[in-house]
Order: structure tokens, then sequence, then C-alpha cells
């Protein structure tokens, strides 16, 4: 992929025929480093980025450890535990909250759903929204398994040579 | 040098090919690549070809042609390609302002190729054409029987007008509910717009729904409305350069461009946007006069072409007239002859799926580009035509009679490169592997369709065009037991050959939507209103011949309904016994629809019981025009007449090379049979034979391809 196409694809500059033209076709193996070098180069950590995990949220190799950290460069600790126990958390569970984001009789009802908005304590960025009945356990989105990732794509592991 | 008579042009995304019927009734076959920028070049560079094959002058020809038919993809790639021309105004009922954005649900994945329709990740739906800030919204209700329920508010009317006009708008739609059963509120709205205009002193057109296109459905009539103004008005201008540039040959002959219900119409016709799909459209109207001619009333036309591969059915002598579809992802309801295609042509290209290592075709192609084989063309993905270049099938130095080189070296070289060594194969074998698979996909298609019609292949005749039907004729039939099939020696341009077989006709739909109930006890009122309707359809018909300076007297005015039981949801298209229909004729047309609903659906589906909707009067305006001579010589022998064979060509066959006998097409003889391993080359299309196969070219020069 051209570096300036992914460069539009990361900011959402792409139109939808644009878009639509590289959903439909096979990702081309070059993808991920375009991706990676651009992000690498738009942090400028000293530290190798290991994988994007979600808006605003990367795996970090520091060390011998592998942390969750924002783009503002907030850390949430081991990528294996789950960042939104160190994330500010602003719960949506009654209409007096709800109707700030919605209009009237447009929302969920709060005895049924909750909204859980997880801020970044560095930036207070907002970094990811759980719609899910009131109780119900905080959401581990994924653990990536990043050895594996990197052996199917066939590169080396970035290493911290640049440090 | 005889005159030429009747000059038709397919003009596809990738070939404009010429098709001339001579004084004496024999035909040539022109071919020049599409200039897109200005198709009149292409279209007078293929009428050129054509002549120049008889060694005639194209000036002197030009000047016997009594008809020149046009068809093609012009409008087509200016909706596609958003190049048509905007500023235009829609007024509504009010509180339906959003259905032009709403559209439908399947439009977010109208066209797309299988895989992508089942993902909704890339489901989307088109811009509108027409931004929501040039809707405009007026109170008024019509209800669905025709009655007024509000009134038309009209100041809200002038309102609306100057609100529109402020913003520079160049046309106006005006688009109301159910104003197919009253039209009322439309011209209401159409009246006060002028004045509103003559008071500013502007003079924009205006587009009634009610007029244009009196049909069900808010959605497609407004769509069909917004289309012809946005890429058909725009198209008129480089219609009539083709006819000035085609006059100042030295031809005197009206100009008519073929619309996809099969009739022709003049650049002049109001209503354009019924011209927007009519290449594929060409190849059924000349296999239905090809069928006449040879006493064969069920057919399938498999047209492969260099994008797509389009397939129609003809049964019992008539081909079904599709009214809803979608075209660039935009509904649509006017009248279409029924065809189905998927993105597999001779250019379609060719990838490896670097993760799955599974080999992908299409959907897009190469288009006039044709491969890499072509340097020129600027393509690095192998295409099939490279696949048909490396296996021998396609002659490098006979593409297009020699006017354009192809590399098989370079075609060879690709292939290996981005497929058969990331696979650990020959390039022939892969080149194989990738033909299989392409034919394999349109063999599956075809079979779809004729079983999905409740028929079997045994009952059809298989009917194989365009300029990649000749080459995958063998494959595509092996297995289905077709009851024959046949390829055409003008294969290459049998589109243009069933543009040039279409009469000068006019159609008009218009929804009617009356109950039949089972009793007989609305046959009266119905009948009454179809009368009414007929004769105001061929009013309008008539009036369209006049300003062709047709002589309406010649006109063969062809009544037909649409009709479904009550409660169902699709209608099909009757022929009426007669223009003014007594209640007998009532009966009449019941009982062909219960003929024809049985043999397209089922008999256990039948539902008299609740009664039959009328959905639509339907009136076709037909005045006849020459058409081609169907070649009657007479046999020769069996053997390849002299001087046809040209030489041996290695091709790669299931594995292996093996050598086989070329022909040169044109001198063949009717009677001759060519036995397989085999390959017949024309300039603008190639006919295989593989081993085992046998292709006999009848007295009408077509052949006659069959396993042995």
């Amino acid at each position: 992929m051209d570096r300036r196409v992914a460069e539009d694809l990361i900011d959402g500059q792409l139109s939808w025929p644009q878009l639509k033209e590289i959903l439909f076709h096979p990702k081309d193996p070059e993808r991920f480093q375009v991706v990676m070098d651009i992000l690498r180069e738009r942090l400028g950590w000293k530290e190798p980025v290991l994988l994007p995990l979600a808006e605003h949220l990367y795996v970090v190799q520091k060390g011998s450890e592998r942390v969750v950290r924002c783009d503002c460069g907030f850390e949430f600790g081991d990528c294996r535990e789950n960042w939104k126990t160190k994330a500010r958390v602003f719960v949506r569970n009654d209409e007096s909250l709800l109707l700030e984001i919605y209009p009237q009789m447009m929302h969920s009802d709060p005895e049924w759903m909750e909204l859980r908005e997880f801020y970044c304590p560095g930036c207070f960025a907002l970094l990811e929204v759980e719609a899910v009945p009131p109780g119900y356990p905080v959401l581990f989105d994924f653990e990536p398994d990043i050895d594996g990732f990197y052996e199917w794509l066939g590169l080396p592991l970035p290493s911290s040579a640049g440090d | 040098m005889t005159e030429a008579r009747v000059f038709a042009i397919d003009a596809g995304g990738t070939m404009t090919d010429a098709f001339v019927v001579l004084e004496d009734g024999r035909f040539a076959v022109g071919k020049a690549q599409t200039t897109p920028d200005d198709e009149s070049k292409g279209v007078l560079r293929s009428f050129e070809d054509a002549i120049t094959g008889l060694d005639g002058d194209a000036g002197a020809a030009a000047a016997g042609l009594a008809a020149t038919i046009y068809s093609g993809t012009l409008m087509l790639n200016r909706l596609l390609q958003r190049e048509g021309e905007g500023g235009i105004g829609v007024v509504t009922t009010a509180g339906f302002e959003d259905v032009l954005r709403f559209g439908r649900a399947f439009q977010s994945y109208a066209g797309y190729p299988y895989a992508e329709r089942l993902h909704a990740r890339s489901h989307g739906y088109p811009e509108p054409i027409v931004p929501r800030s040039l809707v405009r919204g007026v109170r008024e209700r019509i209800h669905l029987i025709g009655m007024e329920m509000i009134p038309l508010y009209e100041e809200e009317a002038r309102e609306a007008v100057g609100y529109l006009l402020d913003r520079g708008v160049r046309a106006i739609c005006i688009c109301f509910l159910y104003s197919y059963q009253n039209p009322s509120h439309e011209r209401r709205m159409a009246e006060i717009a002028r004045e509103v205009m003559s008071e500013r002193g502007v003079d924009i057109p205006l587009y009634l729904s009610s007029e244009q296109n009196p049909v069900r459905g808010e959605l497609p009539r407004l769509n069909s409305l917004i289309l012809e103004v946005y890429a058909a008005r725009p198209s008129r201008l480089q219609l009539v350069r083709m006819r000035e540039r085609l006059k100042e040959l030295g031809s005197p002959a009206p100009f008519r461009i073929l619309t996809s219900y099969g009739g022709t119409v003049s650049p002049e016709h109001e209503w354009l946007v019924s011209t927007l799909v009519s290449g594929p459209i060409g190849g059924i109207i000349g296999a239905n006069r090809l069928g006449d001619h040879l006493g064969m009333d069920n057919l399938v036309c498999a047209d492969i072409g260099g994008t797509s591969f389009d397939v129609g059915l003809i049964t019992e002598g008539h081909h079904a007239i599709r009214t809803e579809w979608a075209l660039a992802q935009f509904v649509l309801n006017t009248p279409m002859i029924a065809m189905d295609s998927i993105g597999a042509g001779t250019g379609t290209y060719v990838r490896l799926d670097p993760v799955i290592r599974r080999i992908n075709l299409g959907p897009d192609s190469a288009g006039h580009r044709v491969g890499v084989c072509y340097e020129a063309g600027g393509v690095d993905t192998p295409t099939v035509t490279d696949c048909h270049v490396v296996l021998g099938y396609v002659n490098p130095d006979y593409f297009l009679g020699g006017e354009i080189r192809l590399d098989a070296e370079r075609a060879r070289q690709a292939l290996k490169e981005k497929i058969a060594q990331p696979l650990g194969i020959e390039p022939e074998e892969v080149a194989w592997g990738i033909i299989q698979l392409l034919e394999t996909q349109m063999r599956d298609h075809l079979a779809a369709m004729i079983l999905g019609l409740g028929y079997s292949p045994e009952n059809y005749h298989l009917l194989t065009y365009g300029g990649g039907g000749p080459l995958h004729v063998a494959a595509l039939s092996h297995g289905l037991q077709f009851e024959s099939v046949l390829v055409p020696s003008w294969a290459a341009a049998f589109s243009a050959y069933g543009c040039a077989c279409a009469d000068c006709a006019y159609r008009y739909d218009r929804t009617v939507d009356k109950v039949l109930p089972p009793d007989g006890s609305g046959h009266q009122a119905v009948a009454g209103l179809l009368r009414s309707a007929w004769s105001e359809i061929r009013e309008r018909l008539a009036g369209e011949l006049r300003r062709d300076g047709l002589d309406p007297e010649r006109m063969v005015f062809r009544p037909y309904v649409r009709m479904q039981y009550r409660g169902m949801l699709d209608d099909l298209e009757i022929p009426s016994p007669s223009a003014e229909p007594s209640v007998e004729d009532l009966d009449a047309i019941i009982a062909e629809y219960e003929r024809l609903f049985e043999r397209i659906f089922a008999r256990a589906a039948k539902s008299p019981e609740a009664g039959y909707v009328v959905t639509k009067a339907i009136g076709v305006g037909i005045v006849p025009t020459e058409k081609p001579r169907i070649p009657e010589l007479p046999l020769q022998g069996q053997d390849p007449a002299k001087g046809s064979m040209k030489g041996r060509r290695q091709i790669f066959w299931d594995g292996s090379w093996t050598t086989a006998d070329l022909f040169e097409m044109d001198r063949l003889q009717s009677g001759n049979v060519v036995v397989g391993p085999a390959v017949v080359e024309a300039p603008a299309t190639t006919l295989l034979v593989p081993p085992g196969w046998r292709a006999a070219l009848d007295k009408n020069l077509i052949f006659r391809v069959e396993e042995v």
C-alpha cells in the first residue's frame, strides 16, 4: 500500500469508494509494516511499538515487559491485564445522564443497560464505551498473541536495538 | 462494393463493435478500441474498419445508410464516474424529503460480488445525487386510490420553488406520493413553478413523475427522473455529436439509440434514461431473431465480453422484462430485458490471495487495456486474456486482426511472477487452472439461471457470442446437455448485430393497481380502465413518432398488462389480445397469466381464490425497420475449404501441449467441419475446438459445436 494512502486510511480521510476498493481486495502483505512505520514515526517513542490495540492505545516493548500505552504517554501496565482497571470510568445509568447525549425517548432503559465510558487518566481521551446490563463484569477485550502474530506475518519482532 | 444499409454500434467498455449490413444482405463487422472521451472517434473508426475489410470507402458506403443504431455504456459510465450534471432540485411530499437518502436496503450491496455481499462491513450507500439541501417538501396528499386527502399548500409550493431557484438549480424534479393515481397536484405544482419562474425571469426544465414515469414506488420513480437529468440529458450532446460526425461522412440515415426494453428511440426522446443500459440488450434481440429464423423457441444467450458475462433467456420465443432493478446502486423501475451478469470476462484480473493462496478472479477488469501482454495498456496484473495467450489459444500477432500486438512472453512472465512461482507450479498449468475456474463460475451461473426458472438445460439451445464466447463455448456447455450449441461466425459483433435487428419502438408503462375479484365482478370496470389507459398511451407514443418524422399510421401498437395474484409480490407481463379489451379479452388475459405462472413458478403456488391485481398497463408502439438478413448459403463438403487452413500451433490442453490445426474463419465455407484440436481465428474473435470436439459451419454461417 502506498504510504500516503495508508496515512489517509489512519486519519479516516479516504472517500468511501477508495475505502471500498481496499476492503474488496485482499490485504497486501506490506500493509502492516507500512502502517506501523507511520504510527511509530508519529508517536516518536524510543521503545518499539508492537501493536496498535485500540484507538489511542498501543502495546509497547518496554524492556522485558509489554505494556499498554496511550498516545499521550500514560501507561496502563502489562498487556495481559485489562487496561480498563487503570482507566477512569464514567457510568451513565440514569435517565438524566443518558439525556445528556441522547434526544428524548431515544436512549436505552437504564434498568436494562448502562453505558460505561473509559477515559485515559493522562489525557482524558475517551478510549472505549461498554454498553452492558448493570452489574455485568468489565469486559476484557482481548489478550493479543503477539509472538504468534509476528510469526504468522513472517516478520521479526521489533527489538529495542534503537534504545 | 455495394452500399451499406444498416450500421449498428455496440460501444462497450473495452471495444466498440460495428455491424454493417450491406445492400445485398451480407454483413461486415468492424472493431475499434472504445474512446471514452469522445466516443464518436471509436464509432467512426469501427465503421471504417468494417468497410475497409470489404475494400470499400467509408464515405461512399455511408451514403447508402438507411439506419444507424447505437448501444453502449456512455451514460452508464457518466453515472458510475459521477460526471453528470448536478444542480438538480427536488420537490416532494412534505415528510418524505429523506426518501431519496434512505433508499432501499438492497441498494447497500446491489451489484456487489458475492463475497462482498456477505460482509456487512463493505456494504454502503451511494452518495445521493441530489443533496438533502436541494430537496424541499410541500404539504399535500393523494390517497393510494387517487382521491385528494390534503390539498396542495400553494404558498409552500411557491416558497419551495423560490428556495430552489435561490440556490441556482438548473432543473426541478417533482415527485409526490401516489401521483401516478392522480397527477393533479404535480400538475398544479408545475403551474406554480412556472409562475414563480416567469416572475423571476428564469426558465429551467421541470420533470413530473406522473408524466415521465407514472409507476408505483416513489423512490425508483424519483430516481429515474433524477438520472434522466443527471446522466441522460448531458449524454445527448455526445449522441448528437456522433450523429453529426456520421452526417459529415455522408450518412443520410436517422441516428437511433437502443433502449433497455429492446426498441430504438431518437436522441431527442425526453426519456433517455430508458437507454441507460443498452449494450448487452442487443444480443438478446439478435438471439430472438435468430431463434425465430431457426425455429428455436428456447435459447440461452451467453455473452462473454471483456468485462462481464451476461446471460439472458428466451423462453417460448419471448424474453422476460424486469421492472425493478438497481444501477450503480440506485433503484430503478424502468423496464429492462431481464439479464444477469457476473464480473467475469476476458479482461478480468487474476490475483493470488496472499493469505490463503487462492486464485481470485476479478471482479474488476483491465477493460480496453487488455492485459499484461499488451504493453501499451500499462497493466501489471495478469488477466484472463494473458492466460489465453500463454496457452496458445489466442494468436498474439492476430489480436484485432493484428492491429494490437500482444507479447506472449510478458504475459508468461507476469503469470509466473505473480501466481505460478508463489504456488510452485508452471505458468501453463496456472493459466489452465485459471481458465477452468472461470469456466466453472460461468457454467454454474448458467445452470443456476436456467434451473432457477424451473427449466433444465435440455430444453434450451445455447447461443454464445461476444469476443470471448467462442473461446469458452466448449467448456461452457460441457456437462450441461443443451439441445444444441451455436456460435454465429459474427459472434464478436453479435450484440451490434442485435441492435441492427431492433425495431424503432417506444414503450410507456403506467400503474393501474386494480383488483379483479375471482367472481369476475371487476372485469367491466378494469376493461374500461385499460381501454382509456391504452388510448392515452397510444396518443403519447404517436406523438413521439411524429417528432421523429415517422408516420404514426405505420405504428403497430402492442398492449400489455402486468398482473399478479392478489397478495403476491411478483407480477408477470401478459400481452392483451386487444387494445380495447372486452370482458372476454380479460378472461383470455387471465388464462394466459395462469399458464405463464404455472410455467415460471409452480402449479402448487397458484392461488386464484383471492383474485388478481392488474398492476400496470403498458403500451409499445413499434415501427418495423429494415433488418439484416440471415445468410443462407449452399452447403459445401465437410472438409475445410482449400486455403482455410493456415498452419499448426501448439496449444496447452489438460496438462500437455498438443498440436492444433489453425483455420481462418472467413475462409471456411458452409458445411465445413473443423475437428479438434483446432483453433479458428478471426480478427475479432477466436473459436477454440478442443480435442474431442467438432464445429460444423451450417448454411447460416453458424458454428454448431458438439462433443464427438
